[in-house]
């Protein structure tokens, strides 16, 4: 597709700029536009970009195309691109400092809401005493239901113990029975875990907006959480 | 997601006392040592089994160790020859194209078309079972079989676990302590 | 320093030790020449065809091979490595270890029994694991020495004595020795050249490539091997799955180069690209159909070389595929085949299918040899190559130490070669007070004079092991011979070459009064000299000998039919005793040295060779046209390394006008030259006439100015156009201006890799980045934009182009059907471009506009070329004698060239080929005479009716009309006994000696005997 004439009588790339001072190890100039990245990326070819013409509308100061462009959303930041590109530039690194940029208000909805509920505790905003319940409901149910689990156990808070375990919120909300299979197996296994009441969801969406303080915030919540059990091991379930 | 909490914590410099694990790697690890004990006699049928390597936890998380790990698993699992892995693998894997917050984001159609990677990959497998082990993962691999016409099943892990455990005396025993 | 050492260490026997060696051992020094493995050839002798000329490698190396294995001054030790070193120029003392082979090369004859016997299967590392070999081998057929070794890795009886031994019962010559212990030599040595090479990078980490994970992934080493008739498929091209012809065929290039993110190698690895377009073209040759489908993915086509940009179009031409994209991840398809999905230029997502994926792999310095440099004290770059500079180019941090060929940068074989003979020269400049103190000479017998006697003829058949006697009836052929005429003696050998029939053949001579010799074996390319010594040693003249190839001709190629095979070898020895009898004894001509050089052009180039060969004590007439010395060189800022060329100039102007030896005559050119090598007479413009025995041409080249045409861009008409050497001079003369300018704009290949031109001038690419960077350097705020086709900045100059970028230069990429539009935009410069990635115009607006324009031969290098008798290339420049293995020496013997005359280069290689040149001109100096041709014409001055044609068709000028005869004359110092005269001459008044009418028609009649 043809784009518009770029006329440049000064460069001034802003937002590679301010990426730059970000992350210095960016390396957006170092570009050699090989391409090795658009012939690795799902999202080539998505919203008319690829991560070499991005890097490259970025190198010529294309601002307003870089923060208009709904493409930042097609690239999943999976960083295959970085894997095997030739100058080790992380697209998906840039990706993320360019999300940051979008006001708050323009980004995608339901994503931002799924952060800043995160913020408040897990990802889908159930209450916390609701997980509680529901893990001691199920967990009632297959005593009751399966004589051979009688013995099953899903501790919760429970301080000392070695093994931290969290849990994506998406099984407590909609299908809980799905939490059942690593109980019995960390129950045959022998192990002594706990759940926490608090900072338990183990996705975490902040790492897509782009704000960092948000991210900070909730890896920061559960950290403090773990330690707070005394947990030797936090144990990410994905 | 596992590159969520491990690149947090390093990035931001995070103070913590634990040391952060996936549970993957302790499915390896119990495995191994004894401590889990599977039969692959269950798969009667013999249905074939495939892996989607999430981006968070193996090539952005802790790389082939994890990705070996993972079909360490399945196939102690289901059958070493029932296990039919893929291409590109492991640590250069493709995103299935939920990651980065594609599924909350809601340009579906984009979501679509870059999953159409993912689907023509896991299809050329012919696998009946698909593991994914991370939820974004699940939903979208979902969301492509449906869409595209696939005819696997997509599961976590864990459910195949649970139907592979041998549950011997001292296995149970050792959690009755 | 004291009276130095006359030999010379060369550690590598690849093929720029090999040359080192030569050189050196030529021009009158011993050398020891190391080897790691059991033979010498290095990675040269691993490939099949090479660049541009597609010559067979190991043809062109084989004859090199066998005159450093035989030479009396070279004192070949593989096996073998370094233990220790120290002293100083002059004076090292080097502790050797030679490991050993198990094998005594006095007496093995490389039958072959040994290895054919032995059980132990091994992967072969010649064939990079393609293939095995066994626990005895030959590394590989041509090897130098041509002896077998023991690997004690995988030798069943060494790793338990009492078991196997086979190899020990069936050795018909008891050479197999399992007591061989390691041996410790201590030499001494004036000086030591390092010529350690490379390995090729292995991808293995690279899991997206495929490599050791699917097998229909190569490297282009290993491919190398496929195709290579010595390899694992006898060179009939197959891939590994399935042993079947690839069909089509995909390189990837740049794998382990030009990346810093998974291969940590930044640089260029300078051959890859080349390397793939030739695979390419010969994958092509060797396909029974012929219709293979090449693809070549690439980011920078980098054919920067003399005659590759040809090649490259060629290949274009010819149908090649050449994909400026890259391939992120290779994947299997259905039947072993392979899948590539990649983003063309405009982003364009594209799938293609292959048999097979060659990755063309880097180049990279061995651990191994890494960790020797350091022991030796060494000094490496960050890239782990030998550190040295432009203007020395071939010295190592360690004074005396010198270093040629991949170990200082990755290069081709002819830079190697170059730098070979460079450091070749500095080791001679070090120890030429010590010239031919510590060579040997051969003494031969006096000949006996057989003029007299009737033909006493002795007939050898060789068995060659099993290679003739397993097809052809050997004893019948030597039973045959004694029924010939004149035959007084026929034996069979198992190995007419070994050491001990060798030495019996020239007791027979003597016992039989043998007075011609016909050896009835393999080829003369490797075995003539061989034999012909013998008959020397024997006491008769050389030239009484014939060879009947009854192996190369005769039984590998009639296999199938040993009958027939038989048959045809009594044809060839009747053959060639039918020639023999009439063969003459020959003289062996020389011609008497004038120990003096004639150097033209008195740029960086001609300077450095006054040096080169002042310093070892030979006079030097240096000649300059112009009325200053420094040529070209006067025009540059710096090197792309960084340092200034001008300081560097006046220096070299001082010394040589310091130095006593050298005479300097500018504002004087040649008018005429007669003679030859040893004995050229020339002609000067200031009316002197100078004898000299060699001559060296470094006559420069021109920087091309695009005045007007499609390559003009508003040159010379708009004041802020320029060139890239005027922008030097605005460097030169710090022009303070530059630094307030907004945005300057390189055009690249003005002038270059088009139609007129059709050669890539090399050397502006790094030229232009490194005026970027400097401009940069001038004021951080200037926005540059380098307008280019591709980027060639090669080796270690790679570096360069990254720093370019990642300080904001912009690179924006045209070619041919998309040129660079410059126009005057009210009163400023205005240039429009299309990017190809965002695939939209743009325009730019310079206050400034350079242009990289062409590096152009002189027009007057026609003229000079045909005073010297040498050859020139399409484009203008001068052509050598050969552009692998001689590319300093020009086809005319004593003549030889340096410099932008042989083709556009930077600075460090002029150097480089300018000590090359000085080196092969030592070995002419070095002597007081050189041996001339013996077989040359002559002329019938009966028969001859002065019709001068003869004189018109010698390439050589040899012959030429005696004015007081009115016949033609024959000048044997220039005559190289081609024959193009005798065919010529249509009074069949010219023959060549020993290949006249007289001999061939024996020759013939006898072929005909029994029809």
């Amino acid at each position: 597709m043809q784009e518009k004439n770029i006329d440049l009588e000064r460069i001034r790339a802003a937002v590679k700029q301010k990426i730059e001072e970000a992350v210095p190890e960016a390396k957006i100039n170092y570009c050699l536009t090989c391409g090795l990245c658009a012939s690795g990326c799902p999202a080539t070819g998505l919203e008319d970009m690829d991560p070499r013409k991005f890097l490259r509308l970025l190198v010529l100061g294309q601002d307003e195309q870089i923060l208009e462009t709904n493409w930042i959303y097609a690239c999943t930041m999976c960083q295959r691109c970085k894997y095997a590109c030739p100058m080790g530039i992380d697209v998906g690194r840039i990706v993320y400092e360019i999300r940051g940029m979008r006001p708050r208000e323009e980004r995608p909805r339901n994503l931002q809401r799924s952060c800043d509920l995160q913020r408040q505790n897990n990802s889908t905003g159930i209450p916390n005493e609701d997980f509680v319940w529901v893990v001691n409901d199920v967990l009632e149910e297959v005593r009751e239901n399966e004589p051979q689990w009688k013995d099953l156990t899903a501790p919760i808070d429970k301080k000392g113990a070695t093994y931290y375990l969290n849990q994506n919120a998406k099984e407590p909300t909609v299908e809980p029975e799905e939490m059942v299979p690593l109980w019995k197996i960390l129950h045959v296994a022998g192990i002594d875990w706990t759940y926490s009441s608090e900072w338990w969801d183990g996705a975490n969406y902040c790492l897509f907006t782009g704000d960092p303080e948000d991210w900070e915030y909730t890896v920061r919540k559960q950290a403090e959480v773990v330690d707070s059990l005394g947990c030797r091991y936090y144990i990410n379930t994905e | 997601m596992f590159f969520a909490t491990l690149e947090g914590l390093r990035r931001f410099n995070i103070p913590h006392k634990f040391e952060f694990v996936s549970i993957i790697s302790l499915y390896a690890k119990w495995l191994r040592e004894g401590r889990l004990k599977v039969d692959p006699a269950w798969n009667k049928d013999g249905l074939k089994f495939t892996v989607q390597d999430p981006c968070k936890l193996v090539r952005q998380g802790l790389g082939d160790v994890v990705a070996e790990d993972l079909r360490y698993v399945i196939k102690k699992v289901a059958g070493e020859e029932n296990f039919i892995d893929v291409w590109p693998r492991m640590s250069n894997n493709y995103c299935c194209g939920g990651g980065g917050g594609s599924l909350q984001a809601g340009f579906v159609e984009n979501r679509r078309k870059y999953g159409k990677l993912k689907f023509d990959q896991l299809s050329a497998t012919g696998a009946d079972v698909v593991i994914t082990p991370c939820h974004n993962c699940h939903t979208q691999v979902i969301d492509i079989c449906d869409f595209y016409g696939g005819k696997w099943k997509t599961t976590h892990l864990w459910n195949w676990l649970e139907k592979a455990l041998v549950i011997d005396d001292s296995g149970v025993q050792a959690g009755k302590d | 320093m004291t009276t130095p050492r006359g030999s010379v260490l060369v550690v590598g026997g690849g093929i720029a030790g090999v040359q080192a060696a030569l050189d050196l051992a030529d021009s009158g020094f011993y050398v020891h020449l190391v080897e790691r493995s059991s033979a010498i050839g290095g990675s040269m002798s691993q490939l099949d065809k090479t660049f541009p000329t597609n010559d067979c490698s190991a043809c062109i190396l084989s004859p090199k091979l066998v005159e450093c294995g035989r030479h009396l001054n070279i004192n070949l030790l593989t096996l073998s490595e370094i233990l220790s070193l120290s002293g100083e120029p002059g004076s090292f003392k080097v502790k050797i270890r030679q490991n050993p082979r198990y094998v005594d090369v006095e007496k093995c004859i490389a039958c072959g029994s040994c290895a054919e016997k032995c059980p132990k299967k091994v992967p072969d590392e010649f064939d990079l694991g393609l293939d095995t070999r066994k626990a005895i081998y030959l590394r590989y057929p041509q090897a130098v020495p041509l002896k077998y070794a023991i690997d004690p890795e995988h030798c069943i009886y060494l790793k338990k004595p009492g078991r196997c031994g086979f190899c020990e019962k069936v050795c018909p010559a008891g050479a197999i020795n399992f007591k061989d212990t390691p041996k410790e030599y201590e030499l001494e040595v004036g000086s030591v050249i390092l010529a350690l090479g490379f390995r090729p990078y292995s991808p293995e980490s690279l899991d997206f490539t495929g490599y050791k994970r699917l097998k229909n992934v190569v490297t282009s080493m290993e491919f190398e091997r496929v195709l290579s008739p010595s390899g694992p498929c006898m060179g009939h091209m197959e891939r590994p799955s399935d042993h079947q012809e690839p069909k089509r065929i995909a390189w990837l290039q740049c794998i382990g180069s030009r990346d810093i993110n998974r291969a940590c190698h930044g640089y260029c690895s300078s051959i890859c690209c080349m390397q793939a377009i030739k695979q390419a073209v010969i994958s092509r040759e060797h396909s029974a159909s012929g219709d293979v489908d090449a693809t070549i993915f690439y980011m920078d086509m980098r054919t920067y070389g003399k005659g590759f940009e040809a090649y490259y179009e060629r290949a274009k031409a010819e149908g090649i595929r050449f994909k400026r994209a890259r391939v992120h991840t290779v994947c299997p398809a259905t039947g072993d085949n392979l899948r590539v999905r990649y983003a063309d230029e405009e982003g364009k997502i594209r799938e293609d299918e292959f048999d097979l994926v060659v990755l063309s792999v880097g180049l990279e310095t061995d651990p191994q040899v890494m960790r020797l440099l350091h022991d030796m004290g060494i000094e490496v770059d960050a890239d782990s190559f030998a550190e040295t500079t432009c203007f020395r180019p071939v010295e190592t941090s360690k004074k005396g130490i010198y270093v040629c060929g991949a170990l200082a940068e990755p290069k081709d074989i002819p830079q190697s070669v170059v730098e070979a003979s460079a450091a070749a020269l500095e080791a001679e400049r070090l120890l030429h007070v010590s010239r031919w103190t510590e060579t040997k000479k051969k003494e031969f017998p006096p000949e006996r004079d057989v003029h007299a006697e009737p033909p006493r003829i002795g007939v050898f058949v060789c068995s060659c092991g099993i290679n003739i006697a397993s097809v052809v009836d050997v004893q019948a052929v030597t039973d045959y011979a004694w029924t010939l005429p004149g035959v007084v003696f026929a034996q069979n050998n198992l190995f007419t070459c070994s050491q001990d029939t060798i030495n019996q053949m020239a007791e027979t001579i003597k016992k039989e009064r043998l007075n011609r010799v016909v050896v009835a074996s393999c080829t003369p390319r490797t075995h003539e000299a061989l034999f012909q010594e013998t008959l020397r040693e024997a006491g008769i003249n050389k030239y009484l000998f014939e060879m009947a190839n009854i192996r190369d001709q005769d039984s590998w190629v009639h296999q199938h039919d040993p009958e027939a095979a038989t048959q045809k070898a009594k044809d060839l020895v009747r053959m060639a005793v039918a020639k023999v009898r009439g063969d003459e004894p020959l003289p062996y001509n020389s011609v008497p040295v004038t120990k003096s050089a004639l150097v033209i052009g008195a740029g960086i180039a001609g300077m450095t060779a006054a040096l080169s060969l002042a310093d070892q004590g030979f006079p030097v007439t240096l000649i300059e046209r112009k009325d200053r010395l420094g040529g070209h060189g006067r025009k540059f800022f710096r090197t792309w390394q960084g340092q200034q060329v001008q300081p560097y100039l006046d220096e070299l102007v001082q010394m040589v006008e310091a130095n006593d030896k050298i005479n300097v005559r500018v504002k004087t050119t040649i008018e005429e030259v007669s003679g030859s090598v040893g004995q050229f007479k020339t002609k000067l413009s200031d009316g002197t006439e100078l004898e000299h025995g060699v001559a060296i041409v470094a006559v420069g080249a021109e920087s091309y100015k695009p005045r007007e045409g499609k390559w003009n861009y508003l040159y010379g008409k708009n004041p802020n156009v320029h060139t890239l050497l005027e922008l030097d001079q605005r460097f030169i003369e710090d022009d303070q201006g530059l630094s307030g300018l907004n945005q300057a704009v390189f055009i690249h290949c003005v002038g270059s890799r088009v139609p007129e031109r059709p050669y890539c001038s090399r050397v502006c690419c790094t030229h232009a980045i490194d005026q970027a960077l400097h401009l940069k350097d001038l004021n951080p705020d200037m926005d540059i934009f380098m307008i280019y086709r591709d980027i060639r900045t090669y080796g270690k100059r790679e570096h360069l182009y990254q720093k370019a970028r990642a300080k904001g230069i912009i690179f924006i990429r045209y070619d041919l059907e998309n040129l660079p539009r410059v126009s005057e935009d009210s009163g400023g410069l205005k240039l429009e471009v299309r990017d190809p990635i965002v695939g939209a115009d743009i325009t730019l607006h310079p206050d400034l506009l350079v242009l990289a324009s062409a590096v152009r031969p002189r027009d007057d290098v026609g003229e000079l070329s045909k005073l010297f008798k040498c050859a020139m290339t399409s484009e203008g420049f001068l052509l050598e004698a050969h552009m692998k293995l001689r590319p300093v020496d020009f086809a005319t013997d004593g003549v030889y060239l340096a410099g932008l005359c042989h083709y556009p280069k930077p600075v460090e290689e002029t150097i480089s080929q300018a000590k090359a040149a000085a080196s092969r001109a030592g070995l002419v100096l070095s002597r007081d005479a050189v041996p001339a041709e013996s077989i040359t014409a002559q002329v019938n001055l009966q028969k001859c009716t002065g019709c001068s044609v003869c004189t018109q068709v010698c390439a050589y000028h040899a012959v030429n009309m005696d004015p007081n005869t009115g016949k033609a004359v024959v000048d044997t110092g220039l005559c190289k006994g081609c024959g193009a005269c005798v065919a010529g001459c249509r009074s069949d008044a010219i023959t060549l000696k020993n290949i006249g009418n007289e001999q061939l028609m024996a020759a013939v009649e006898a072929a005909m005997e029994d029809f």
